[in-house]
């Protein structure tokens, strides 16, 4: 079969797959998916091996380094990288490069890659999850927080958008 | 109730494996693996983020609110543990920062991991920005001035259908089939924007119509949608209470009304006549036939409710209760012998279990029946002039 790496699932087929293994996720673990609480705990993994003393002194460190669902999250974005890695190879996707318009040179293009995580990380913390967490898994069990974060994610970018539209076009 | 599962240890930890495999697979075959069409989101042309992430919202509540449905788990029990708090000023200008990382990067975290396993250096630099941010915000957010800001309104578990306050039970199936007429509406609406705007010139500037699939899907959602509201009218006989009732004696009772009385939230359905003329003390008399103007299933849980009837019989009503429920033994009867019978005082040297007990009924006793033996006021004969005080105050008159 031809390998096509601009064809893509029917997002609506996808978005049931995609809710499926949510719902499996709730079913079984009680809990959903995420991306950010794993983060942390890798840049707390990191930090116990320069400044231990600081993880143990700082209480939002010491919380997410003896947490068992921070240990969790870690093993099930260990399974998001497999999972990327095996549908992107199978797809013909799989290809080192940098994503990015024709109009922003490679360098500007990581530098606004690093600032976009680095405000992304800072943000997530702030709303207890990113789009995985808290816009799709709590939005799915009806959590006001979650819509409330739905929507403001959505303003957001809609906002941002226009200023930053020589990145992408 | 079979779900959740919670498996132990390495269980947990293999299926955590597992499920972040198939996230990730679906993730990288949706394409958003690929920055340029995540951010098409927001310029019109790709509208994937959007479909994915509601067709998957509207199917994983679904299959939450068929489970519930079918006493398989409880909605509200699963959702109380995987969402967090809703802090509504953070999650507000929070939500609107990820949103703008998100355009800013091209991914949101998740994403951001897939791209990176496809080989995207933009996606790994993603990844190392948001472990960085993460670290940053918590080494502030509990400083002074940051928590403020950082736990600021918090109003708790807060869900949809309490908003529009909605019982626990219906709510999650009414609110998820508005969900439902709603996603209808913003998928189409999708499709129109994606025509207008894409690109036919840039492969990379196309959204992925919907197409048939978005009519199966819609139409698998409003089957499913209106089955659960369907199973809400059948009678709930299998709905077992999670929680036993407890049977209080009199005496317990008593104990509690005299020693705890705010633990206790005591509701006597016998007849309002009977009621109003011997109830338990600081019992509210409230007819069987009135019960549903208490709204128990929204009522605060903390307390336990006590039923006083004439026999031991739960209304339906108090079964909506969300705290612990207990049921005077006997009913009213039992309550009127022991009440209003003086007790035997205890011999000399009784236990003291036995010397509390007839502390509590000799109270209780002379409680309810001294004060209607008591002597009736005087006559007002030398009654204070009337009119209002003019001058003094407080405990000086």
């Amino acid at each position: 079969m031809q390998r096509d790496p601009n064809r893509f699932w029917n997002p609506h087929l996808a978005g049931v797959a995609l809710g499926l293994v949510l719902a499996g996720t709730y079913l079984v673990m009680g809990s959903g998916l995420g991306a950010s609480g794993g983060s942390l705990r890798l840049g707390v993994a990191a930090l116990q091996v320069v400044a231990p003393e600081h993880v143990e002194s700082t209480p939002p460190l010491a919380r997410a380094a003896l947490a068992e669902h921070a240990h969790w999250l870690v093993y099930e974005l260990f399974g998001v990288v497999l999972g990327g890695l095996v549908a992107a190879y199978t797809a013909g996707r799989l290809k080192r490069e940098v994503l990015k318009g024709p109009r922003i040179s490679t360098a500007g293009r990581l530098a606004l890659a690093l600032a976009g995580g680095l405000v992304m990380g800072i943000a997530a913390k702030i709303t207890r999850g990113c789009a995985s967490g808290q816009a799709l898994s709590g939005g799915a069990l009806l959590s006001v927080g979650s819509w409330v974060f739905f929507m403001s994610f959505f303003a957001g970018g809609y906002g941002l958008a226009w200023f930053v539209r020589r990145e992408w076009r | 109730m079979t779900f959740p599962i919670f498996p132990s240890g390495e269980a947990g930890l293999v299926f955590a494996v597992l499920s972040g495999f198939g996230f990730g697979f679906v993730l990288e075959r949706s394409g958003f693996g690929r920055a340029q069409k995540l951010v098409g989101q927001f310029y019109g042309y790709d509208l994937s983020v959007f479909k994915v992430m509601f067709t998957a919202v509207v199917t994983a509540c679904l299959v939450v609110v068929v489970a519930s449905v079918l006493g398989l788990t409880d909605f509200r029990l699963i959702a109380d543990h995987a969402t967090s708090e809703t802090l509504l000023v953070p999650f507000a200008i929070g939500g609107a920062l990820v949103g703008a990382g998100f355009v800013i990067s091209g991914y949101c975290p998740g994403t951001a991991y897939v791209a990176m396993a496809s080989g995207k250096i933009d996606g790994l630099v993603t990844v190392l920005g948001t472990i960085a941010g993460q670290v940053v915000w918590s080494e502030l957010e509990w400083r002074p001035g940051f928590s403020t800001f950082h736990n600021a309104t918090n109003l708790g578990n807060y869900y949809l259908w309490e908003l529009l306050y909605l019982p626990d039970r219906a709510g999650p199936v009414i609110v998820a089939a508005a969900v439902v007429a709603m996603a209808a509406a913003c998928f189409v609406f999708a499709d129109r924007i994606e025509r207008l705007l894409s690109d036919r010139a840039d492969p990379l500037a196309q959204g992925t119509p919907g197409g048939r699939s978005r009519r199966v899907v819609l139409a698998g959602f409003a089957a499913v949608g209106l089955g659960s509201l369907a199973a809400l009218l059948l009678p709930s006989g299998s709905e077992a209470r999670a929680v036993e009732t407890t049977r209080l004696s009199p005496a317990e009772l008593a104990e509690r009304v005299f020693d705890a009385p705010w633990t206790i939230r005591i509701v006597d359905v016998r007849s309002l006549a009977d009621c109003t003329a011997r109830r338990v003390p600081g019992a509210e008399c409230v007819p069987e036939e009135d019960l549903q103007k208490l709204r128990l299933s929204e009522a605060e849980p903390a307390r336990q409710l006590v039923i006083v009837g004439t026999e031991e019989g739960i209304p339906k009503e108090a079964e909506a209760y969300r705290g612990t429920l207990a049921v005077l033994r006997g009913g009213f009867g039992a309550w009127e012998g022991y009440a209003f019978t003086p007790p035997k005082p205890p011999a000399p040297g009784a236990p003291p279990a036995e010397v509390e007990a007839y502390r509590i009924q000799a109270g209780i006793q002379s409680a309810l029946t001294g004060m209607k033996a008591a002597p009736p006021p005087p006559p007002p004969s030398a009654a204070p002039a009337g009119g209002p005080r003019k001058e003094g105050g407080g405990c000086s008159g």
